[in-house]
């Protein structure tokens, strides 16, 4: 089945199958890599994209779903203003070892600064969805600060 | 069985048709009349159980986006909330935060950001886990589902709605469609309490309170678990034995009690023995609590 | 005073890696590849009789069975020397040894098509065998053998009583050590299964190019490594293989050797001579692929009354598991980290690696270190509180420091300990914690109960060594200058994430005196790099920097040969370097004559435009010694009496690393170790039901890892480093990744005990077990 929908902006129509979750057919025939696949069952927070603005694991999301929406994803982030001071912070805090589930939080943290979070407490909460074995969180927390700092009120 | 080969959490390794129907009798139509169709909400229960082979499906009705699905409605006794609501939606919904404190607290507890962004309400309750984080709350308030079918509509006490683990009172072709709560003017304390492994967890363990009291005498009291039972339970027993005592004491009952109407088991996530250890735990620290904020509520 | 190294740059592949741009294994994709997917046995131990493609092969896929694979025996790690390598892999086997050994593979143009194929292949065992579980059961010469006979180098051995490999040593007069000894100390210890949890699954893709040459990338801490196995087992001239760096998800040790599935894929490729993708799902690699190994420990030691260890001896079984790995190293490194903990008299060690029915075991992120550290610590701790010594100072008198003989990676690899920063970090890390207010177990009460523990251990920093030994370790580094003054860095040395890299970018531009921005490290391969044996032991960058440094001082000298040229010096040896920060280059001059000065990259535009030549340097490194970098951690756990649920509260970890080369990075070392020290200490375990079957934890959604909230903060961790210095170092510097995590588990084990007053000597010490030690203990 054919479906339509805004993928950064830009307005995308795809053939998709029935079972392809919005993982499958953005990587593997939209060719957007920036999502990760860790686990595929909701639990690693990988494969984080923002749909119609909110985050969700797009390994869970049947891909039909999605006719109609927007969806926005951490390659994308990652060149807006906003995503940009994300990516210095992390980057000058450390918060990045191997990088596979940098590019979740980027979507996570960016959500929440989006939608008006600014206290390190609830980021900290906003991202216990996604799992991260390189650096137990506390550089990534350091980020945090440095964004909220640079973002201001 | 399936063997091990069938798995696949990258691709879903199953075949089937998506239907996304405009609106719920035509859901219904295609519910009843699709060989092998199963309804899908937020698929966050559904998509996982179809990538391990749990189930097999040969088509999906997408009910995620129906509008008479999606609303939370406050009206003179109860309030009410459509099925496709998503847990987030709940945490974030004023009418929920001022009403229905409980659920939001539990609300909140329910998987991650990314996940309460998928999960919706009905798919929590419809899934039957003996886990699901709204159930315990749901059953305290006396919830009321709304089950509709072509054949008409039905009204099920949430309590009578869970006969076992993985199974529910829904019938072939039959659609939940709201939850009602009752709202009482009466002013309860709250509590709900839930052990994990992590803090992104399934409850190992999770109790639910709303608790009324007069002059250090407790009054009213609804108590209901999770994850220690074939279905979640309400545990009357427990209530019932510390209406008229003191907060110390019924803390302290509640708690000897509660072995009585929990029958738990050993799974990946605990064992039976320490589940029965820990709902002692945390059904007295529940109550307390609960007791707590009435009486910050009070002044 | 140093340009760059110590200062805080962003890491060269940030930006890359979290806009999701970079390249993983799971990214690679090459035009009219195949999927593949891999056909796991369902019984942990069995005989395959017929495998059936047709099924498979209708769908339009093709199958690779065993008979299609060379039958040949292999181990996928090559580090030992070839007549210490124990072989007994197989591709595809014919015998299934653990629950969901690969059996068959098939490729197919689409994913779909591919798991369809695999559905319809058809496989017959023509036996099914109990699966033997327990090692100790395995033992037993009763039981069914595993491997009836595996070879060991060239030659065939004969394993018998499932046991794959076998180490003893001793060292002093232990009879005599023990009755000097006025505390003795037994306890017996149990590691579980752990799962690397990498966040990436392991993967490979392979193309042949049309001369033949066999192009692949895969999840691998070795290119190199990965291409002698390749040709090794495919029988292809290692100039026809070329390996190609690709980005790692996370190592932990989980690719520290050639993965199965970079086997498997190879052989797809070759069959159908198609490019082939072939990847795991998080289940596979969780459950079929391999996990950490098991330990059954138990030590024995002694001291006198005034506080000197005596004797120390430790009987180590390990649960291999199915196949082996490094079964036979782990013994001779769990005995190094043993005997150079402590200043033992005496030394009696019997080091065993049982073969078992379940998924074979490798390193894990400190190989062997945080589970030997555990033990010993636990009984040192316990000595101490037996003679009433305070746990710090006993410590300081016995551990092996400055001076001493250190043999981290086992008998093969001595050296002496040049740099020792353990005194500065117990006297500094013990004042922040307030280790003197720290009160005895016996006086606590309440439900929420605090205690603090400290664990000290070390890793080595590579293993390097003065002899050559049984274990291979080089590595190699060529730098290059381009024609404008740019710098290629060209490796093999693969970082997983720790800032490996990075710390060789600033090394190379701290010899150079150039901004590290100038260096851009090269994605590469097998066939454009020099040897490297493997991103392993905590040796990237005391090993490969030094490599690194190296070619960038043999590039200085033709630099500064170039320059005296130009400058008509009397010798380059008349010339000075110096990094000038308003060009942002390299200078170069004479002392004392101001206009005698260029820039590197006038010198570099000079040497092309004259026809001097290319400015580059090719190194090859053996360094001839492991120094160990000590870590010493304190750690504040909170403990619920009523629920057994243990919580973070402070950390405060201390390290000698030598020079640090890049603060923030070295910092997340410590804190990733830190966390994945505590996820083993409270949570990690795969274990097994009666039929070899891996129990619940088949994926991640109850292999549960520690979230932001549940470890400590940014506020709640205090990170302190050393002032020391390693004068084999690059510029002073030792290992870390290793170090980082392994003295973990011993400090939230002792921090358990001082909060509850209990042992325990299992680990993952669950709120179940917690729970029940307490209510037995009321
Ligand atoms: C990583 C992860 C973490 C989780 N953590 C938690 C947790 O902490 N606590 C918890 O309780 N749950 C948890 N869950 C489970 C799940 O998210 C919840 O149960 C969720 O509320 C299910 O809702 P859904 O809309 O996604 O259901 P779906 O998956 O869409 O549906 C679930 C089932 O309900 C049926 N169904 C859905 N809606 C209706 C309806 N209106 N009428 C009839 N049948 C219906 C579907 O046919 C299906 O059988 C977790 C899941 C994941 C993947
Ligand atoms: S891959 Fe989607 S949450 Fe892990
Ligand atoms: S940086 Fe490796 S998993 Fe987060």
């Amino acid at each position: 089945m054919k479906i339509k929908f805004k993928l950064n902006g830009v307005f995308t129509e795809v053939y998709v199958e029935p079972h392809e979750t919005l993982l499958n057919v953005l990587r593997d025939r939209l060719k957007v890599r920036s999502v990760k696949y860790g686990c595929g069952v909701g639990e690693c927070g990988s494969c984080t994209v923002l749909l119609d603005g909110e985050p969700v694991p797009s390994c869970l999301v049947v891909a039909a779903k999605v006719d109609g929406s927007e969806v926005t994803t951490p390659d994308h982030i990652a060149q807006t203003e906003l995503g940009k001071v994300i990516v210095d912070s992390m980057l000058e805090e450390g918060a990045i070892q191997c990088g596979y589930c940098t590019p979740g939080f980027l979507v996570t943290i960016y959500a929440a600064l989006a939608r008006g979070v600014r206290n390190v407490d609830e980021i900290r909460k906003a991202i216990a969805g996604n799992i991260c074995r390189c650096t137990g969180y506390v550089n990534i927390l350091k980020a945090v600060k440095k964004i909220l700092e640079r973002v201001g009120s | 069985m399936l063997s091990i080969n069938a798995f696949n959490t990258y691709r879903i390794p199953q075949i089937f048709d998506y239907y996304r129907p405009r609106d719920l009798r035509e859901a219904l139509k295609l519910l009843e009349s699709v060989e092998g169709a199963k309804v899908v909400a937020g698929g966050t229960d559904l998509v996982v159980d179809l990538k391990y082979r749990r189930i097999e499906v040969r088509a999906l009705i997408d009910i995620s986006r129906l509008d008479e699905l999606r609303f939370i409605k406050l009206e003179d006794s109860y309030v009410e909330i459509g099925s496709a609501v998503t847990i987030q939606e709940i945490v974030e919904s004023s009418i929920a935060r001022e009403k229905l404190p409980l659920l939001v607290e539990a609300a909140e507890s329910l998987g991650s950001w990314q996940i309460r962004n998928l999960a919706t309400i009905g798919g929590n309750l419809c899934t039957a886990s003996p886990a699901a984080d709204t159930a315990p709350p749901l059953l305290v308030y006396d919830a009321e589902l709304e089950l509709v079918s072509l054949r008409g509509v039905r009204t099920v006490p949430i309590e009578k709605f869970f006969t076992g683990p993985k199974r529910v009172v829904l019938e072939r072709g039959e659609i939940l469609r709201s939850i009602r709560i009752p709202v009482s003017r009466n002013v309860f304390g709250w509590s709900y309490i839930k052990l994990r492994r992590t803090s992104f967890d399934v409850a190992k363990a999770s109790v639910a309170v709303l608790l009324d009291a007069r002059d250090g005498y407790i009054v009213d009291a609804r108590v209901a678990l999770g994850s220690v039972a074939p279905t979640p339970v309400r545990a009357r027993g427990v209530e019932r034995s510390i209406v008229g005592l003191k907060i110390e004491e019924a803390a302290r009952v509640a708690s000897e009690r509660v072995v009585n109407e929990i029958s738990p088991i050993d799974d990946a996530r605990s064992t039976a023995w320490y589940r029965l250890q820990a709902s002692k735990t945390l059904v007295s620290d529940a109550v307390w609590r609960a007791y707590e904020r009435l009486l910050k509520i009070g002044v | 005073m140093f340009n760059f190294i110590g200062r805080s740059f962003p890491r060269h592949d940030g930006f890359a890696k979290a806009s999701g741009l970079a390249e993983f294994t799971f990214d690679v994709e090459v035009p009219g590849m195949l999927y593949g997917r891999i056909f796991k046995s369902p019984h942990a131990f069995a005989r395959v009789g017929r495998v059936d493609a047709s099924g498979a092969e209708a769908l339009g896929a093709v199958v690779l069975t065993p008979d299609d694979v060379p039958d040949r025996l292999f181990n996928p790690r090559l580090i030992s020397i070839e007549e210490d390598t124990f072989k007994d892999w197989r591709v595809l086997t014919k015998v299934p040894r653990y629950f969901g050994e690969p059996i068959a593979a098939v490729a197919a143009p689409t994913e779909d098509t591919a798991q369809r194929a695999l559905e319809a292949l058809r496989v017959d065992f023509e036996e099914v065998y109990d699966p033997v579980l327990d090692p100790f059961k395995a033992m037993s010469p009763s039981t069914r053998p595993i491997h009836e006979r595996v070879m060991r180098g060239g030659r065939w051995i004969e394993v018998k009583n499932n046991i794959a490999a076998e180490l003893r040593y001793s060292e002093g007069d232990l009879d005599s050590e023990e009755k000097r000894s006025s505390v003795v100390i037994e306890r017996k210890f149990h590691a579980s299964r752990r799962y690397h949890t990498q966040l990436e699954p392991k993967g490979a893709v392979c193309k042949l190019e049309p001369d033949g040459t066999l192009v692949v990338w895969t999840t691998t801490q070795t290119i190199h490594n990965t291409k002698i196995l390749i040709s090794q087992v495919y029988g292809i001239p290692m100039n026809r293989v070329d390996v190609r760096k690709v980005l790692l998800g996370g190592g932990f040790g989980s690719s520290i050797h050639t993965n199965l599935v970079t086997l498997i894929a190879v052989g797809l490729c070759l069959k159908s001579r198609k490019p082939v993708k072939l990847v795991l799902t998080r289940e596979e690699d969780m459950v079929h692929d391999h996990v950490s190994f098991e330990f059954y420990m138990k030590v024995r030691a002694g001291a006198t009354r005034d506080g000197s260890i005596t004797f120390g001896e430790l009987d180590n079984l390990i649960d291999v598991g199915a196949h082996q790995i490094q079964a036979y190293p782990i013994l001779g490194t769990s005995l190094g980290w043993f005997v150079s903990l402590y200043k033992w008299r005496a030394v009696k060690y019997h080091g065993r690696s049982v073969y078992t029915n379940k998924v074979p075991s490798c390193a894990i992120r400190g190989y062997g270190a945080p589970e030997i550290t555990w033990a010993v610590e636990t009984v040192v701790d316990e000595l101490a509180e037996e003679l009433k010594i305070d746990p710090l100072e006993f410590r300081l008198a016995n551990y092996r420091g400055r001076g001493e003989i250190f043999w981290g990676q086992g008998p093969t690899v001595k050296s002496i300990i040049r740099s020792d920063g353990v005194p500065e970090l117990i006297a500094k890390g013990s004042e922040i914690i307030g280790w003197k207010r720290r009160e005895s177990p016996r006086v606590k009460t309440g439900r929420f109960r605090r205690g603090v523990g400290v664990g000290r251990g070390f890793h080595t920093s590579g293993a390097g060594g003065p002899l050559s030994g049984a274990i291979i370790d080089y590595t190699g580094a060529v730098v290059k200058v381009n024609e404008d003054g740019s710098i290629d860095y060209i490796t093999a040395l693969q970082d997983h994430g720790g800032g490996t890299l990075d710390a060789h970018i600033k090394i190379i531009a701290e010899e150079l005196k150039i901004p590290p921005g100038k260096v851009r490290v090269v994605w590469s391969g097998t066939s454009t790099t020099v040897y490297d044996v493997c991103t392993h032991a905590s040796r990237g960058v005391f090993t490969g920097g030094e490599a690194a440094r190296r070619a960038a001082l043999e590039v200085k000298k033709k630099v500064l040969e170039y320059a005296s040229r130009i400058l008509d010096s009397v010798s380059p040896e008349a010339l000075r370097i110096e990094y000038d920060r308003e060009l942002s280059d390299a200078v170069i001059f004479v002392e004392g004559a101001p206009e005698k000065r260029i820039t590197l990259s006038e010198v570099a535009r000079v040497a092309w435009q004259r026809n001097w030549g290319s400015i580059s340097a090719s190194v090859s490194y053996r360094a001839t010694v492991a120094p160990p970098s000590f870590t010493v951690y304190f750690v504040e756990v909170e403990v619920d009496m009523e629920t057994g649920v243990i919580k973070p509260i402070r950390v405060v970890a201390g390290a000698d690393i030598g020079t640090v080369i890049s603060p923030e990075l070295a910092a997340g070392q410590i804190h990733g170790g830190f966390a994945i020290g505590w996820s083993w200490t409270v949570g990690d375990e795969v274990s097994y039901l009666e039929n070899g079957v891996p129990a619940h934890r088949m994926s991640l959604t109850d292999y549960k890892l520690p979230t932001s909230m549940d470890l400590p903060s940014d506020e709640d961790f205090i990170v302190l480093f050393a002032s020391t210095y390693e004068p084999f170092g690059p510029f002073g510097a030792k290992g870390l990744g290793e170090a980082a995590s392994n003295p973990v588990i011993a400090a939230v084990a002792n921090a358990i005990y001082n909060a509850t007053g209990i042992r325990f000597y299992e680990i993952p010490m669950t709120p179940e077990k917690i729970l029940k030690a307490i209510k037995e203990g009321e």
